[in-house]
């Protein structure tokens, strides 16, 4: 009996607990989503209403077509697909040999702390040199820039995703391909790549995620619409002398909309990798 | 066929599993590893040095005219008081956030883990946590901005529809809740990300363990110092490291809610950093505090290493 009190305890504040974090967690997203939906007449009420009275579409047009945002959409896209293809690839050649090869501890842990101390690289401090070196290259305001440095500063995600993913796959599966009389790249391509899929796919979405989010460097290295990434069209929202409230909420609301549906499309395969491999999904 | 494939299986795994080392197809595994790895890693590794050399070729030389001028640019760095005030934010955020962090996502992994037994729900809990990790810290930024805000932010309505305040409350504007906004935004986004590597270390525990405990009659509090606790000591170093190397990263969502104010109240290092090179446009300064951080980051790293078990087969 006395060991069972505190156990209900913990129960006890279990409900009102988890409510207030779920609480404190849906009602900013949902003020988002009100805001967005909001016509412009509602923005100016003395009380804001906790619901849009007439529910809207028009701060999305506004912010997509009026002001141009489709473009810096498909800026976004194009910057992380290319860094997600790139990262990947490379990502492959630094962990199949460490995973797939028989290599001494020393070579494995070697790249995969030299991988990790990329992680460490603080991005405002490269920045610094970048924007020197990017305009020297006369890649300023072009999206190559970016996607050159998402590649750099996604490579350890890529490489540690993708070698927590190989070094799950039993290496009987390939040694019997070559048994069959398999080439190590024909073992790579028909066995190996198909089993790796999932985690492909979860690294993708993920380096697509932070890609997708990041703003520093897309915020120095771009200056015109023809480079411009999504993040930097919110944050011209934001600092204006005037805000309005239901467009910079519309654009928020799409930043999120799109890590948040690839996730959510891709969660089975995500789960293990977003960790860095300190979580195994079940 | 059948036999020779299986001696080949078995000298696979034997040496998988013992670490014998047959010296000719290993050598040559190793070999195409590094046939592999070198020109890749090699091309990596310029890309990553040269920036740095570069930045410390800027921070030798005057930012106008280029002269070499020695450590000047870090004595000016280093005797702007500026510095001491941003480095002075920095500690102050990573006071509030880290521990608000790593106590909350600790403490909701153990009551999840204690209470919740239906393993959908426990998945399901486990899949909203990994959201925050990829919302935009831009788009945080928007939406404490309708939260804090003068006029249209919600908090001040919220409080004064219960009575709680009478009038607004300029969140963003006063020295203590303007750094307060930005911290929360911090722990808002990232106590999830710590509550998944909790509750992930906690089904590590073994069930054994626990049960013997039990039998001997440990309260919840000794079970959780004794055996629980042991097992997520590394996690929880690990993500230390993590919050606080991002900690030193942190711009995005504080360019966004306050700018760095009032006055220079928010104004963390990169923030900082950012304004000296790219307001003020003074490139040597500002590669001279980029050196420094990049030495205090290798630092970190070099800590993190030596103190965690990040490699464990």
């Amino acid at each position: 009996m006395r060991r069972r009190r505190p156990a209900q305890l913990w129960h006890l504040v279990a409900v009102p607990v988890l409510g207030a974090v779920g609480l404190v967690y849906a009602f900013p997203l949902y003020w988002l989503l009100v805001t967005a939906l909001k016509g412009e007449g509602e923005l100016y009420r003395i009380t804001p209403s906790l619901y849009p009275l007439e529910p809207t579409l028009d701060a999305f047009s506004s912010v997509l077509v009026t002001r141009g945002f489709l473009g810096l959409l498909e800026n976004s896209i194009l910057v992380c697909g290319a860094t997600v293809v790139i990262a990947l690839t490379i990502g492959f050649t630094v962990a199949y040999p460490i995973t797939r090869l028989k290599v001494s501890r020393r070579l494995r842990l070697g790249v995969l702390n030299w991988a990790l101390s990329l992680r460490f690289l603080p991005p405002v401090a490269v920045v610094v040199p970048y924007f020197a070196i990017v305009r020297g290259l006369g890649l300023y305001d072009h999206p190559l820039a970016l996607i050159l440095i998402y590649t750099v500063f996604n490579l350890p995600f890529a490489i540690w995703m993708l070698k927590g993913f190989l070094a799950e796959i039993p290496s009987e599966i390939e040694e019997a391909a070559f048994v069959d009389g398999a080439s190590r790249w024909m073992a790579f391509c028909r066995v190996l790549l198909p089993l790796a899929a999932p985690g492909i796919l979860a690294s993708g979405v993920i380096i697509f995620a932070f890609a997708w989010s990041e703003f520093l460097f897309a915020l120095i290295l771009t200056a015109s619409p023809r480079a411009q990434t999504f993040p930097v069209g919110v944050q011209g929202l934001v600092t204006q002398f005037q805000i309005i409230w239901n467009d910079m909420a519309a654009a928020g609301a799409l930043a999120i909309a799109v890590p948040l549906g690839l996730m959510v499309l891709a969660r089975r395969y995500v789960l293990a990798g977003l960790t860095f491999g300190v979580i195994r999904g079940q | 066929m059948e036999s020779a494939s299986d001696s080949r299986l078995q000298a696979g795994s034997a040496s998988l599993g013992q670490g014998t080392r047959e010296p000719g197809p290993l050598a040559r595994q190793e070999r195409l590893a590094y046939a592999i790895l070198l020109p890749v890693l090699g091309t990596i590794f310029v890309v990553v040095t040269y920036p740095l050399l570069f930045a410390v070729d800027q921070s030798l030389r005057a930012t106008r005219g280029g002269d070499f001028v020695g450590l000047r640019n870090y004595t000016t760095a280093l005797e702007n008081p500026l510095l001491y005030e941003a480095l002075a934010a920095t500690g102050i955020y990573a006071g509030i956030v880290l521990p608000a962090e790593i106590l909350g996502g600790l403490g909701l992994a153990l009551l999840v883990h204690r209470t919740v037994r239906s393993a959908r729900i426990r998945m399901a809990v486990y899949v909203l946590a990994t959201l925050p990790i990829v919302i935009p810290p831009v788009a945080v930024g928007v939406i404490a901005r309708l939260i804090y805000a003068p006029g249209y932010g919600v908090l001040n309505h919220l409080l004064m529809l219960a009575g709680l305040v009478q009038a607004e409350i300029p969140w963003l504007s006063r020295r203590e809740t303007a750094m307060l906004a930005v911290a929360s935004v911090d722990v808002w986004q990232w106590t999830p990300f710590v509550y998944l590597v909790c509750f992930a270390g906690l089904q590590t525990v073994p069930r054994e363990s626990i049960d013997a405990a039990q039998v001997d009659g440990a309260t919840r509090w000794t079970l959780f110092s004794r055996i629980e606790l042991p097992y997520l000591r590394p996690l929880l170093l690990l993500v230390l490291f993590w919050r606080l190397a991002d900690v030193l990263r942190v711009f995005d969502h504080i360019f966004i809610l306050t700018g760095g104010g009032p006055g220079a109240t928010t104004q963390l290092l990169s923030v900082y950093l950012y304004r000296v090179a790219f307001k003020f446009f003074d490139t040597g300064e500002a590669a001279a505090l980029a050196v420094l951080v990049m030495l205090a980051m290798s630092l970190l790293y070099a800590a993190a290493t030596r103190l965690l078990p990040l490699e464990r087969d």
